[in-house]
């Protein structure tokens, strides 16, 4: 288990490594430069320009800035932004936990809805609930996010009007403790209704499939020749198998729930990073773009990981 | 084969679905009733307002007939970036599975590292910094998509390596290069064909992505790039963005239907009914 | 009549689906008195897992239909409910599956998954007793200790065999089932097994039906046989008396096709032609198209003919109309 647990953490280690070169590669090779946009269209002073490369130590080689970065990023200082002039990590931890909420309540919930609606489609298959669950499934699964976003601010702000368009908050009142809660609350609906019904194809699939593979296999037959009651099989043996390829889509649901947040924060104006990597690239805005991007590589390797080692917690055989 | 294709209903209407699909995007300009570049002068009219089906937009733009053209850049999106992944997925899972050893070690671990990147920000980063013609767009989701079909790739030649009659061409002195491309290649195919369905569906659901956050290419008819301009009309023309979005719907949904039946078909195992 | 244990009579089995219905057993008649080994051989598709699962009442209630009657422990099986029948498994009647790699829980100890089976008819048991009880098991079975407390795929599929077998040993049932249970193991493994359960059955005074294709495997450990083809019983007797003169001409093509390790060199024999469609109901004899002796007679379908010494034969050869 030691073994496993250590190979994991140097792979995820690597994977950062990796994804942080090529994005800090890509990103300064890339033709356009934050100095264009502080600089404004017009202008374009020679003399200013190289004031302000040497100011933000743009005009080293490439690999001095790599390793510079690097140093200042590991004691927690990730630059500061070149256009809005603040230090970048306060940028991010000012938006991260509006983002934070929207994905974990989202990935949380999708694998919940989902799943049950997976396993119940699977023990009642080929009813007819099998046959609404699996075409609602097919439906959600062929949806862009961001058009099922607006389709619900249709129906429910516009016609129906009873849920707020856009915001974390209402920004004219201001609420503090339970109706401060209840209002991010009522902001939270329609985003993360739309994640949620994204996201519940996945894990609707790999439940069914699951359930039904487990459903046939030998130890299920010998155990009801030993008179085992159907809810002891259900409960206890054929959902401990059944559960464990749910609990991988649960790392690969939220690594895209991460990336994904993105789209749906640009249409509900959620305050979130989402919205502020888009800003970020149009602005050719470096230290904001590679302090995000390496949090969100962080995060997606840090859920990878502990994912994994779950998975091995629940399953014997993966340990050796 | 016509039978097995009527007889396996997500394949029949997934093959329906895209001969469907190719009538569209062929004759677009003949079954749009106006030119999708048309800036007329009915703006923003409602449904069967002025003979336009689905209304217009701001430019005075037909709707119906920027749906029905659109087909055509969905389809190419579809189809190229899901070349390029498929070939690049092929070869490298080829050679992964077929050289085996320490090559396969190494290629395996890059494919696991690749999978974990956040792709859709690494796409995003792309196409922001490097331009966002339709083509950059394709290539880029080519080169970021290739690696569920070089699992399945390496999968297959991994077994095929095993199989007779590789065995036998190796013992009659054919190189490496020539088995894995005569043999290994052709043979192990199958399942990255029908993989590179979902890849085609993801493909057009990114590039509509990338067009809605305004990274698409704007001369070009897109739906992604409706929905992106509809979203500023979404309470006084909420047509603009609708159809778009629910003519992507019918696309990926058929692409599916054709992924699945093309499993279907190539592993008739069924898991119901217990049988001794 | 109390030596009887099981007795089944004009027992069927059909598979029913949208299509068609394949009748896999067909009349079958056979008792079984107490300390005996009932072997049942056959070749793939002979219907004898059929019988068995059958039997056990373990086939999809949807697509199955079983008609006849099977009186075990004066009960008849195929009538009762399946709350009855909960009382019966596992304390009365067991089974042994072949497939062992998979028969037990892959993400359970075989500890808890022992308990849980024991629980289901001693419900207050602890888990000391259960404990004790199943290693004296696995001791009979020539495993250690230790195995109890490991995980299914921590060991070998010999060893995983003889778990399955100490399993279904748990409550003493009346009878066990072994269905192709040695099928998957390697010759070695298979005679020590064999000898195990065997030795076993004499200290438990246990009843054994054992299912499988390998005349070897009967005739060293059961000592009555039951011959099946295309889900009827063309032969039953005692294992010495069948084994060394077999009546029915597809028993003979049996015994003559398994290679004695003795004498000189012959070719393999085996039996011409296919196994014959079991979804369609034949007039006649069911294996006169491959009999070499078959005669005009067996145009019309041979009756059950019994013999001396509890010996029966469905062949026009023995009597019945001539």
């Amino acid at each position: 288990m030691r073994k496993y647990l250590v190979k994991r953490l140097l792979t995820g280690l690597l994977t950062i490594v990796i994804a942080f070169v090529i994005n800090f590669l890509i990103i300064n090779l890339a033709p356009g430069d934050p100095i264009k946009t502080l600089m404004g269209k017009e202008s374009d002073d020679p003399v200013l320009r190289a004031a302000l490369e040497e100011k933000y130590g743009l005009n080293k080689p490439l690999h001095i800035q790599f390793f510079s970065y690097l140093k200042t990023a590991m004691r927690g200082d990730l630059g500061i932004s070149i256009i809005y002039n603040r230090p970048v990590a306060d940028m991010i931890a000012e938006k991260l936990p509006a983002t934070i909420l929207l994905v974990l309540t989202s990935g949380v919930l999708s694998l919940i809805i989902g799943t049950a609606m997976g396993i119940v489609a699977a023990r009642k298959e080929g009813t007819f609930i099998d046959v609404l669950f699996s075409g609602f499934s097919y439906i959600l699964n062929s949806m862009p996010s961001f058009w099922l976003g607006l389709m619900l601010i249709i129906i429910f702000s516009t016609v129906l009007n009873i849920l707020p368009t856009y915001g974390m908050t209402d920004a004219r009142a201001s609420y503090t403790g339970m109706a401060y809660v209840l209002d991010v609350i009522k902001h939270m609906i329609l985003p993360v209704g739309t994640l949620v019904l994204i996201e519940i194809p996945m894990y609707y699939r790999i439940a069914k499939s699951s359930v039904l593979q487990v459903t046939n296999e030998d130890y299920i037959l010998t155990l009801r020749a030993t008179g085992m009651s159907e809810k002891k099989i259900f409960n206890k043996y054929i959902f401990r198998n059944a559960i464990l390829p749910t609990v991988t889509i649960f790392g690969i649901s939220l690594a895209y729930l991460i990336t994904g947040v993105s789209l749906i924060e640009t249409v509900f104006a959620w305050p979130g990073t989402g919205r502020l990597v888009l800003t970020a690239i149009n602005q050719r805005d470096y230290p904001t773009l590679m302090g995000i991007y390496l949090i969100m590589s962080v995060s997606i390797a840090v859920v990878m990981i502990v994912v994994d080692i779950v998975y091995a917690i629940l399953d014997p055989r993966i340990r050796y | 084969m016509i039978r097995t294709i009527v007889n396996d209903k997500q394949l029949l209407f997934g093959i329906l679905g895209l001969i469907f699909l190719l009538l569209v995007a062929v004759l677009a300009p003949v079954i749009a009733p106006e030119d999708p570049y048309y800036y007329g002068p009915d703006v923003l009219n409602k449904l069967g307002e002025n003979g336009h089906l689905l209304g217009t937009n701001k430019m005075g733009q037909d709707i119906f007939s920027m749906i029905i053209h659109g087909t055509r850049t969905s389809l190419k999106v579809a189809v190229i970036s899901a070349f390029i992944s498929g070939i690049l997925g092929m070869l490298i899972g080829g050679v992964a599975g077929y050289f085996g050893g320490q090559v396969d070690r190494a290629i395996s671990e890059f494919i696991n590292i690749f999978m974990m990147l956040p792709t859709f920000f690494l796409i995003l980063l792309i196409i922001a910094l490097f331009g966002n013609s339709i083509y950059n767009v394709m290539v880029v989701i080519g080169i970021t998509t290739w690696p569920s079909n070089a699992k399945l790739m390496r999968a297959q030649a991994l077994s095929l390596r095993e199989r007779t009659f590789v065995k036998a061409a190796t013992a009659m002195g054919e190189s490496r290069l020539q088995i894995l491309f005569k043999y290994i290649i052709p043979n192990g195919v199958f399942p990255v064909i029908a993989n590179t369905t979902v890849g085609m569906s993801n493909a057009i659901l990114t590039e509509a992505g990338l067009s809605f956050l305004g990274l698409g290419d704007p001369n070009i008819i897109s739906w992604g790039q409706m929905i992106y301009d509809g979203k500023a009309y979404l309470t006084s023309a909420w047509w603009i963005a609708t159809f778009a979005g629910i003519a992507i719907v019918i696309t990926v949904t058929i692409f599916y239907l054709l992924g699945d039946g093309l499993n279907h078909v190539m592993n008739p195992k069924r898991s119901k009914g217990k049988g001794v | 009549m109390d030596n009887v244990i099981l007795d089944v009579r004009n027992f069927n089995v059909t598979y029913v689906n949208k299509y068609k219905k394949v009748y896999a057993v067909k009349d079958a008649n056979f008792s079984i008195n107490r300390g005996d080994s009932l072997g049942i051989v056959g070749e793939s598709g002979s219907g004898k897992s059929t019988m068995a699962m059958a039997l056990l009442r373990l086939l999809p209630e949807k697509s199955t239909e079983i008609s006849g009657s099977a009186y075990f422990l004066g009960k008849d099986l195929v009538k009762l409910s399946e709350e009855e029948l909960k009382k019966l498994r596992w304390k009365e009647l067991s089974v042994v599956f072949q497939k062992s790699m998979n028969s037990l829980s892959p993400v359970h100890r075989i500890r808890t998954q022992v308990e849980d089976i024991y629980r289901v008819h001693n419900p207050k048991a602890t888990r000391e007793e259960i404990a004790e009880r199943f290693i004296h098991l696995l001791k009979l079975v020539n495993l250690s200790d230790r195995v109890y407390n490991l995980y299914p795929h921590e060991l070998s599929g010999g060893m995983l065999q003889r778990v399955s077998i100490a399993i279904s040993l748990i409550n003493n049932p009346k009878l066990l089932i072994m269905d192709e249970a040695t099928t998957a193991l390697d010759v070695v493994t298979q005679g020590q097994i064999l000898d195990e359960v065997v030795k076993m059955e004499k200290e438990m005074d246990m009843t054994r039906i054992m299912i499988t294709h390998d005349m070897s495997v009967v005739a060293t450990s059961c000592n009555k046989v039951a011959v099946m083809y295309a889900g009827e019983i063309m032969e039953l007797g005692y294992v010495k008396d069948v084994l060394k003169k077999p009546m029915h001409p597809y028993t003979k093509g049996l015994m003559a096709s398994f290679p004695s390790l003795k004498g000189k060199k012959e070719k393999l024999q085996s039996i011409g032609g296919f196994l014959p469609d079991l979804s369609k109901k034949y007039e006649g004899c069911i294996f006169a198209p491959r009999c070499s002796s078959a005669m005009d007679i067996c145009q019309k379908k041979p009756p059950v003919i019994e013999m001396e010494n509890g010996r029966t034969v469905r062949c026009h050869l023995y009597g019945g109309e001539r």
